[in-house]
């Protein structure tokens, strides 16, 4: 028996096509089947306006391509060794801006794109506070997330497709009186972390070091939490358990893990492969089913995220539940929240070591079209994982831009007999409402993985 | 009370959501008024109930919203196997309003820069010519990359109490975009003073000389309806990028193209000899208060 389902709600769609045997999925395939050529509209542009381009390729992370962008652009002066001064209080409220956005994301995303379909696996009334649109708690979520934005709007102008980050620092100089209000914007998210999320004060929260932690969670993530385990959603959705984190911030540690140890990141070893994937201008094979391509690294699938984040990053709650739960869809939504509260501490944190003093921007002594070729690589922690931005240049005009986002490294199409990581997720189950919920679990971004 | 809620559709073209999330970045109790005056049936990335399919078999939907640029090709795109201009055509032709949410769907933007898709276009370029019997008025351009929340719900409301709305020749509201971006800009002395921004990164100077900016050239009041309330890209440093404009993305968008130290394109409407003889006059004073810094380091420093 086969299946097809379109899966929307997954910023754009994707299509769900299992195998069944005996009831359970035996195979499955995650098919994007749109392709808006971003790489292809990226050639021959002038450098600069890659600022404008690539936030556009997602409307929920942009911000992440922004800083991809301007940091693979900057690197292009290091690997001519004309590195670029940028100021501390730049690099800072780059990462504040991103932070923000992750932040923005992680609640829409638990609100909107999966808890919807978590609480309709139970029958009981009291969750339908979770409907979209018309629950509580989604109203909630959007009210909520349409403040945290403000704080990433009055150092970016806007959001969403500000540009604000540009090679040599930022375009923006905020006041003192502008971090406070960013400050409360943030505090705003705390009281609702508190308050609607996990009934717990959010200091108390980042001690949590034990599993047995779980007990002491009240609201939405006990709703989350009691719903899962009737449902044994800490027993699906486990995939290769091998993680990776291509850029460090100030809370994260790039590395990867794979069987427990911990390896550094050679960025020479990621490699794309396009297979299965459809290609432009060729005509469709019977092996290609997607437009996604496939992220590999050493020639093998890791997965990306926020659990690959705190795995990697040792932070220990996360890592006593996944210790008990492995690389279920329970640890891999638990994460994505958890994420959210760390975030949220480190990026108030952030904003009070700004020095304003300091220069926003700092031009550069060269200008692109001075460069007769280079080439340059930069990674970002987005939203959803990993993300990978390649530039070849000359005199100032892009030659060849390749986005590797982190979707790619989750929901990619599996090659030369080796299943995806979502692909390995899905297979097995009884249920295609378990299948979609673990697809879910990884925070599909259509948009994104095909670009 | 009872109210009739007018039914939404919203599509999803080619696009990077960037419409819908600006939608949720809306002032929030303005958003909750929103929901409580219209029924949104269906927007992909939102509801829960209903499916494309539900929306199909509408018999009237009182505004399709489209957000994302169209085809007619299903080479690179369809949405749920089915191709966009021949969904588009089955909502459209049920629809009183049809709205064009955001530049792609206005105008193909940025998605028509893919050139192995040649059909990639706006909305208006293949409804325009259509007969469509139950659309009241013709098609309404709301653009922007992103387009301002505001804009979509100033419209909606408009509509469901006046039926009609006065459009531009880019069948555009006129009442919103009357004006130009510059408008309200917190820039504007440094612009009438001829003061440029020194660099990116201030609080002083006007944007317009060097770093690109489309403010005087482009229809929009961005600068007057905030973005998420509290900023806008010129007032935080950013210069405009013209993104509501026909012509965006254009070439070259953060720099300002010059002929003999002069910009090439001068405000809109503006004669040149006009903005050179009073460029001319401005430049022959130094006002010090535009040209200092508004805080010194110092101040900071000894504070």
């Amino acid at each position: 028996m086969k299946t097809v389902d379109i899966i929307e709600r997954i910023e754009g769609e994707a299509k769900l096509v299992c195998s069944w045997e005996n009831s359970r999925i035996s195979d499955a395939r995650i098919e994007f089947l749109n392709f808006r050529g971003f790489e292809y509209i990226l050639k021959d542009k002038p450098a600069l306006d890659t600022l404008i381009y690539t936030p556009r390729i997602c409307g929920i992370c942009g911000q992440a391509h922004l800083k991809a962008t301007v940091e693979a652009l900057e690197n292009i002066y290091t690997n001519i060794n004309e590195p670029l001064e940028v100021t501390n209080k730049a690099k800072l409220l780059r990462e504040i801006g991103l932070n923000i956005e992750i932040i923005d994301s992680h609640i829409k995303w638990f609100y909107m794109f999966i808890m919807p379909d978590i609480a309709k696996l139970s029958s009981d009334i009291k969750y339908e506070k979770y409907k979209a649109i018309k629950g509580s708690q989604w109203l909630n979520a959007s009210k909520i997330t349409s403040e945290i934005i403000k704080s990433l709007a009055i150092i970016g102008g806007q959001w969403p497709h500000t540009s604000y980050m540009v090679p040599g620092g930022v375009m923006s100089d905020p006041t003192l009186l502008d971090l406070t209000s960013m400050q409360n914007y943030l505090d705003q998210a705390v009281i609702f972390f508190e308050n609607s999320l996990t009934g717990v004060d959010i200091i108390d929260y980042l001690s949590f070091d034990n599993i047995d932690s779980l007990e002491k969670l009240d609201y939405a993530l006990k709703d989350f939490k009691n719903i899962s385990f009737e449902n044994e959603l800490e027993k699906i959705g486990k995939s290769y358990d091998s993680h990776i984190v291509l850029a460090s911030s100030s809370l994260f540690e790039s590395a990867k893990i794979k069987t427990k140890n911990k390896h550094k990141i050679d960025i020479n070893k990621v490699k794309e492969e396009n297979i299965n994937s459809f290609k432009v201008n060729s005509t469709k094979k019977d092996n290609e089913y997607t437009w996604s391509k496939t992220a590999l690294y050493n020639n093998e699938f890791y997965e990306t995220g926020p659990l690959s984040r705190a795995l990697v990053s040792n932070r220990s709650f996360i890592k006593s539940i996944h210790k008990e739960y492995k690389d279920s869809v329970f640890t891999r939504v638990f994460a994505r929240m958890d994420e959210f509260a760390h975030l949220l501490i480190k990026t108030k944190d952030l904003i009070s070591k700004i020095d304003i003093s300091q220069e926003s921007y700092i031009k550069p002594k060269y200008s692109y079209s001075e460069i007769e070729h280079a080439s340059s690589i930069s990674t970002v922690e987005a939203a959803r994982g990993s993300l990978y931005h390649k530039i070849i240049m000359e005199k100032g005009i892009i030659k060849s831009y390749d986005v590797i986002t982190p979707t790619v490294w989750n929901l990619g199409p599996g090659i030369n007999a080796k299943l995806g990581v979502a692909q390995k997720a899905i297979i097995g189950v009884d249920s295609l409402e378990k299948a979609q919920i673990i697809l879910r679990s990884f925070d599909v971004c259509s948009v994104c993985t095909t670009h | 009370m009872t109210r009739h809620k007018p039914k939404i559709v919203w599509l999803q073209a080619i696009t990077c959501n960037g419409n819908t999330h600006s939608l949720l970045s809306s002032n929030s109790s303005r958003f909750e008024l929103f929901l409580n005056s219209f029924d949104l049936f269906y927007h992909p990335s939102l509801t829960t109930d209903t499916s494309l399919d539900d929306a199909i078999n509408l018999e009237n939907i009182d505004f399709l919203l489209i957000e994302g640029a169209i085809t007619s090709s299903s080479d690179y795109f369809t949405i749920s196997d089915n191709n966009i201009l021949d969904l588009l055509i089955k909502l459209a032709n049920k629809a009183s309003y049809i709205i064009s949410v955001g530049s792609c769907a206005s105008f193909g933007g940025i998605h028509a820069k893919f050139d192995e898709d040649k059909s990639i276009k706006g909305v208006p370029d293949y409804l325009n010519n259509l007969e469509l019997n139950n659309l009241k008025q013709k098609i309404i351009n709301l653009t922007g990359c992103p387009v301002h929340p505001e804009w979509i719900l100033q419209t909606l409301f408009t509509l469901k109490n006046n039926k009609i709305i006065l459009l531009d020749d880019k069948q555009r509201p006129k009442e919103i975009y009357y004006g130009l971006a510059h408008h309200g800009c917190t820039r504007n002395e440094y612009f009438e003073w001829k003061v440029e921004a020194k660099s990116f990164g201030v609080k002083e100077g006007c944007l317009f000389y060097e770093q690109g900016c489309r403010g005087p050239m482009t229809h929009s009041n961005c600068n007057r309806v905030l973005w998420n309330d509290v900023n806008t890209k010129t007032r935080a440093g950013m210069p405009c990028i013209g993104c509501t404009e026909f012509d965006f993305p254009r070439e070259n968008m953060l720099e300002t193209k010059k002929n003999i130290g002069i910009p090439t394109q001068v405000p809109l409407g503006i004669n040149k000899r006009a903005y050179l003889t009073i460029t001319g006059v401005a430049k022959t004073f130094k006002i010090d208060r535009l040209n200092n810094k508004l805080i010194n380091k110092e101040e900071y420093e000894n504070s």
